[in-house]
C-alpha cells in the first residue's frame, strides 16, 4: 500500500517506519506527529498513517472583531534572532511570521513554507515556499527571502544569536557563518538545505520563537520601527514596560485567511503588570484584562474561583536549579552530587509547584520525549549527603541559592534550600527582583533557570549542556557527553536513540549538572468570551486563531 | 528678593551637578555597564561579546569624557562601521551628516533611555504627567482633610474630639504605604474579602480616571500624609489657642467660631504650610511604592525601572528633575512663608 499526502507526493519512508513503531507501541503519538511532520508529511496524512482522523478544533463559528487584552511583560524589542524571551516574539508575531508552526498537539504545519521533504538519511531538506504570500509592503515572498533568513540565522558572529545553534549543521565552524552551498535556491519557490550530518531537529528549530522571518531590507535594529512583515497585524503602540498594541492591517491581504482562516480580532493589547502575579490578579479583578499570559502556582485555583476559563498545556517545561561548575564550591562533583542527594524532587514539586506537574529526574529529558530512557529512581539520603559533603571538605560551607522573585521559581528554590538545611547544610536564600536578576543571572554560582519545552529530548540538551554553547549557564563541559549527543542527533529512530540517551541521561545525573525537580503543566485563564487562545506548550501566541464573543 | 532667587537657582544648579556626577559614576561602574550590554544584546552573551558591544556603543571612552558628552561640552561619540556610521547624536532614521556634534543636556538633549527605547525627555514627561495627576488628587484629598482634622482637634486641647482625632491621625501616620496599600487592596478590591468596591490596579487610570480605579492609590498616599499634617496643624492650633490675643477676644465676648476662623486660623496655618510644601519631595518618593503596587506607570515607577536596569541617561534625567522639584517647592515654601508671616523678611 502506498500512501500519498494531499499534494499527491509520495510519503517519506521514514514516516511509515514511525507509523509502524506507533502500532507496535514503541513510539508515542505526539512523537510520531512531530517526527513525521518534520519529514514533510502533512499533519492530516500523518494522522491517517496511524489510522486516525485529524482532530477538528473549532466547534463554534468564530466571530470577527473585538479587542483582546492580555497581561504580558512588554520588553524592548531587538533583532529577532537574538530574542531571548517568548514575550518579544509574541509581540513580533503580529507582523513577523514563521516558516513552520508547532502546534499544541505536537505536530508541525507549514506557514510560509507550504511543505518540506527530507531525504532518507535526513541530510538534505527540500523546502517548498508557499505560493501567494506577500509582504505588507507589496513585495512577493519567494525562496530568496527564505534563503536570506536561514543565512541570517546561521551567522554565529552576531552577539546573542541563538538561532546559529539551531542551524548548527549548516554553519561553517571556521567562519561562523553559513557554509558555501549549504543553502541553495533552486527556483523561485524551492530551497534545498544540505547538512553536514543527519539532523532531525532543523525543521522544528525553524518553529522556535527567534526564527521570525524578516524582510531583506531589515537592518537588525528595533523591528517595530519599520514593521515590514507577512503577518496580518501591525504594531500600533510599543511602550516598553507599559503596553504593546497590535492592530489588524487592513491594507494587507494575509495569505492565511484562505488557508487556515482568521484573523478575527481587530486589536490585541498586551498590558505589562511586572513579575508579580498578584498584580495580574488585581488587573483581572479590576476588569482590565481578558486573559492571563500564564497562571502559576496558587493562582490557578484563585482564577478558577473567579470563574475564569482554565486552559492547560502539558509540557516538558521545567525549572533547573543549576550549579555553575566554574564557580567554587561547585567545581567539585562531590558537592554537586551531595546537594542532589539531599533533595527529594517530590517535595519540591509539592511545595514549589502545588503538584501541578510530574516529578523529574535531574537529567532534563522528559517522559513525553520520544527518546526518554527510563533510569533507576533517584536516591534521597540526607545523612549520606552530609557525609559526602564533609568528605569533600565543604561541611561548613555556606551555599547561596539565588532566584528571581517569581512566585513558583522562588518557592521551588525555598523547598530545595529547606531540604538542604534539613540535611545539615548552611544555606542562604537570596531573592532578587526580575529587573536585577536577569542582568546577571548567568553568573550566579547556584541559581534557578526556567526552561521552556522543546519537542525533542535532544534539543534542550544541545542548547543548554553542550560545551561552550551560548545558553550553557551550568558551564558543563564534558567531551563524552558532547560526542554521545552528536551521535544521538543523527539517529532518527527513537529506539536506537534511546540506547545512547540512557548514557547521556546517566552522565547528566552522575556529573550532578542540575537539580531538575519536575515538569510543569502550563495554565492560562481567560474570560468566558475568549476563544482559541488556549495555552500553548511553548508559549506561542497564534493571534490569527484568537476570537471573542461580543 | 532677586538676589535670593539667584542664590537659590545657583544652589539648584550646583546640587544637580554634584548629584549627576555621583549618579554617573555609580551607574558607570564596570558591572553596571555589563548589565546594560546584557539587557541590550541578550542575557546570555559571553564576556568577550560584552566587551565588544560596549566598545561599539560608545561606552569605551573614559568616564569623565562620557560625562562631558552627556553635559554637551564634549562632542558625542561617532563610530564608523563597514556599512554605516553610528553615533551618540545620530538618532534612528537620521542621516549621519545631519547630526549635531554636541548633544548633551546643555543643548537640551536629555539622551536616550536604554530600557524604554525612547528619548529620556519623553519618558520623563510621560511619568511626570501621570504622577502630577496622582499628586493633584492626593493634595485635593490630603490638604483640606488634614487641616480640618488638625483644626478640629486643636481647637479644644484635651477634649474628647481631640483625643479621638489625634489617635486616628497617629495610626494613619504610623502605617506606611506598603502596609496600607496591601490592606486596602485585600479589603476593598479582592474577592478574598468580597467587597470589590474599587480596583486593586490603577493601570486603566492611565487612560481614564474613574472613582473606582483611582480611589485606592490616592487614599494610600493621602492618608499617610494626612495624619502627619493633621498632627502638625493640631500642635500649631493648640499653641495659638493659648495665646493672649485669643484670651482677650474671648473676654471681649467674641463667639468661639469667629475666634477660630478670624483670629486663630491664619496664624495656625503658618507651620502646616511649610509641612505641606515639604510633602512634595516626600511624595515623589512615596509614589515609588504606590505606583509599583498599583501598577501605575508614573515617575516613581519610571525611577524603579531605570534603577533596576541601570538606565544611565534616564537615571541622570530623573535626578535632575528630582533636584528641581525639591528645590523649587522649597523656594515656593520660603516665599509663601513671607506672605503668611509678615515678621519674616527675605533679604
Amino acid at each position: 500500500m502506498t500512501y500519498h499526502d494531499r499534494t499527491g507526493t509520495a510519503i517519506h519512508p521514514g514516516a511509515r517506519l514511525y507509523a509502524r513503531e506507533v502500532q507496535e507501541g514503541k513510539l508515542s503519538r505526539r512523537e510520531f506527529l512531530v517526527r513525521s511532520t518534520a519529514l514533510g508529511v502533512s499533519a492530516s496524512a500523518a494522522y491517517g498513517l496511524i489510522g486516525l482522523n485529524a482532530p477538528v478544533a473549532a466547534q463554534e463559528t468564530p466571530v470577527s472583531g473585538g479587542t483582546l487584552r492580555m497581561a504580558m511583560e512588554t520588553r524592548g524589542q531587538k533583532d529577532p534572532r537574538t530574542w531571548d524571551w517568548s514575550e518579544l516574539a509574541n509581540f513580533g508575531r503580529g507582523w513577523l511570521e514563521y516558516l513552520v508552526e508547532y502546534n499544541a498537539d505536537g505536530s508541525l504545519r507549514g506557514m510560509l513554507l507550504e511543505s518540506w521533504e527530507a531525504n532518507d538519511d535526513a541530510t538534505q531538506y527540500t523546502l517548498k515556499v508557499r505560493p501567494g504570500v506577500t509582504w505588507n509592503n507589496g513585495d512577493a515572498f519567494t525562496s530568496a527571502d527564505v534563503a536570506h533568513n536561514i543565512t541570517r540565522w546561521c551567522d554565529s558572529t552576531v552577539e546573542g544569536n541563538s538561532m546559529a545553534a539551531r542551524m548548527g549543521t549548516l554553519v561553517d565552524p571556521d567562519t561562523g557563518v553559513a557554509r558555501d552551498g549549504a543553502i541553495e535556491i533552486v527556483d523561485d519557490m524551492t530551497v534545498v538545505l544540505t547538512l553536514t550530518e543527519p539532523d532531525i531537529t532543523i525543521i522544528v528549530g525553524m518553529a522556535d520563537y527567534p526564527a521570525a522571518v524578516v524582510h531583506q531590507s531589515y537592518d537588525d535594529t528595533d523591528p517595530t520601527l519599520n514593521p515590514i512583515g507577512t503577518g496580518p497585524y501591525l504594531p500600533e503602540q510599543n511602550d516598553v514596560g507599559i503596553r504593546q498594541v497590535l492592530v489588524r492591517n487592513e491594507d494587507h491581504t494575509w495569505w492565511g485567511t484562505e488557508v487556515y482562516g482568521g484573523p478575527y480580532l481587530d486589536r490585541i493589547v498586551y498590558i505589562d503588570y511586572g513579575t508579580d502575579p498578584a498584580a495580574v490578579l488585581a488587573g483581572a479583578e479590576s476588569g482590565e484584562i481578558d486573559a492571563t499570559y500564564q497562571t502559576t502556582g496558587d493562582f490557578v485555583d484563585i482564577f478558577n474561583g473567579l470563574g475564569w476559563v482554565q486552559s492547560e498545556a502539558v509540557t516538558a517545561s521545567t525549572v533547573c536549579i543549576r550549579f555553575n561548575q566554574d564557580s567554587e564550591p561547585y567545581t567539585d562533583v562531590r558537592v554537586r552530587n551531595a546537594i542532589q542527594l539531599a533533595v527529594d524532587n517530590n517535595v519540591v514539586l509539592e511545595l514549589g509547584y502545588n503538584d501541578l506537574g510530574v516529578v523529574a529526574e535531574n537529567h532534563h529529558v522528559c517522559p513525553i520525549h520520544p527518546e526518554y530512557a527510563e533510569l533507576p529512581p533517584l536516591e534521597v539520603d540526607p545523612a549520606a549527603a552530609e557525609a559526602a559533603l564533609d568528605e569533600a571538605g565543604h561541611g561548613d560551607t555556606e551555599f547561596e541559592l539565588i532566584s528571581v522573585d517569581d512566585a513558583w521559581q522562588s518557592s521551588s528554590c525555598d523547598a530545595v534550600a529547606a531540604q538542604m538545611r534539613d540535611a545539615g547544610m548552611t544555606v542562604r536564600r537570596t531573592v532578587l527582583p526580575g529587573s536585577t536578576f536577569w542582568n546577571d543571572w548567568t553568573k550566579y554560582p547556584f541559581s534557578a533557570t526556567e526552561w521552556n519545552m522543546r519537542p525533542l529530548g535532544v534539543q534542550v540538551l544541545n542548547l543548554a549542556y553542550r560545551s561552550g554553547v551560548a545558553w550553557n549557564e551550568t558551564a558543563f563541559a564534558n567531551a563524552e557527553f558532547d560526542a554521545l549527543l552528536s551521535q544521538a542527533n543523527s539517529i532518527a529512530d527513537a529506539d536506537e536513540r534511546r540506547v545512547i540517551m540512557a548514557d547521556i541521561q546517566r552522565i547528566m545525573q552522575d556529573e550532578g549538572v542540575v537539580i531538575q525537580p519536575y515538569w510543569r503543566s502550563l495554565y492560562r485563564h481567560t474570560t468566558a468570551n475568549v476563544h482559541g487562545a488556549e495555552k500553548h506548550p511553548t508559549f506561542e501566541h497564534h493571534h490569527y486563531k484568537w476570537w471573542m464573543d461580543a | 528678593m532677586l538676589r535670593f532667587l539667584l542664590t537659590r537657582t545657583m544652589t539648584m544648579v550646583f546640587t544637580a551637578f554634584c548629584l549627576t556626577i555621583i549618579v554617573f559614576f555609580l551607574t558607570n561602574l564596570a558591572p553596571n555597564l555589563e548589565k546594560i550590554a546584557k539587557s541590550e544584546a541578550g542575557s546570555r552573551i559571553s564576556d568577550a561579546e560584552v566587551e565588544s558591544w560596549l566598545a561599539r556603543n560608545g561606552y569605551g571612552d573614559p568616564m569623565i569624557h562620557r560625562y562631558g558628552q552627556w553635559l554637551g561640552v564634549v562632542p558625542g561619540w561617532v563610530i564608523e562601521e563597514e556599512d554605516r556610521i553610528r553615533g551618540r547624536c545620530i538618532r534612528p532614521g537620521m542621516a549621519p551628516e545631519d547630526a549635531p556634534t554636541f548633544c548633551g543636556i546643555l543643548q537640551g538633549d536629555w539622551g536616550r533611555s536604554t530600557v524604554f527605547r525612547q528619548d529620556v525627555s519623553q519618558v520623563i514627561a510621560r511619568g511626570l504627567n501621570l504622577t502630577a495627576i496622582l499628586m493633584f488628587w492626593v493634595m485635593v484629598v490630603m490638604v483640606p482633610g488634614a487641616l480640618l482634622v488638625g483644626v478640629l482637634a486643636g481647637m479644644r486641647e484635651g477634649s474628647r474630639t481631640d483625643r479621638t482625632l489625634s489617635t486616628v491621625s497617629i495610626v494613619m501616620t504610623a502605617t506606611p504605604e506598603y502596609v496600607s496599600g496591601v490592606v486596602f487592596i485585600t479589603v476593598f478590591a479582592s474577592s478574598a474579602v468580597g467587597l470589590r468596591w474599587f480596583n486593586g490596579s490603577a493601570t486603566s487610570a492611565m487612560d481614564q480616571i474613574t472613582f473606582v480605579n483611582f480611589t485606592l492609590p490616592v487614599l494610600t498616599i493621602a492618608l499617610y500624609g494626612l495624619g502627619y499634617i493633621a498632627r502638625m496643624t493640631r500642635a500649631s492650633m493648640t499653641e495659638v489657642m493659648t495665646a493672649q490675643y485669643i484670651r482677650t477676644a474671648r473676654l471681649k465676648g467674641v463667639s468661639f467660631p469667629t475666634i477660630v476662623t478670624r483670629h486663630a486660623l491664619r496664624n495656625a496655618l503658618i507651620a502646616p504650610f511649610t509641612v505641606i510644601m515639604l510633602q512634595f519631595p516626600w511624595l515623589l518618593n512615596g509614589v515609588v511604592i504606590v505606583e509599583t503596587l498599583f501598577n501605575y506607570k508614573g515617575f516613581g515607577w519610571t525611577l524603579v525601572e531605570a534603577a533596576g536596569n541601570n538606565d544611565i541617561e534616564l537615571l541622570l534625567g530623573v535626578s535632575v528633575v528630582s533636584v528641581f522639584v525639591v528645590l523649587v517647592t522649597q523656594l515656593i515654601s520660603d516665599i509663601g512663608y513671607v506672605f503668611l508671616n509678615p515678621r519674616i523678611r527675605i533679604s
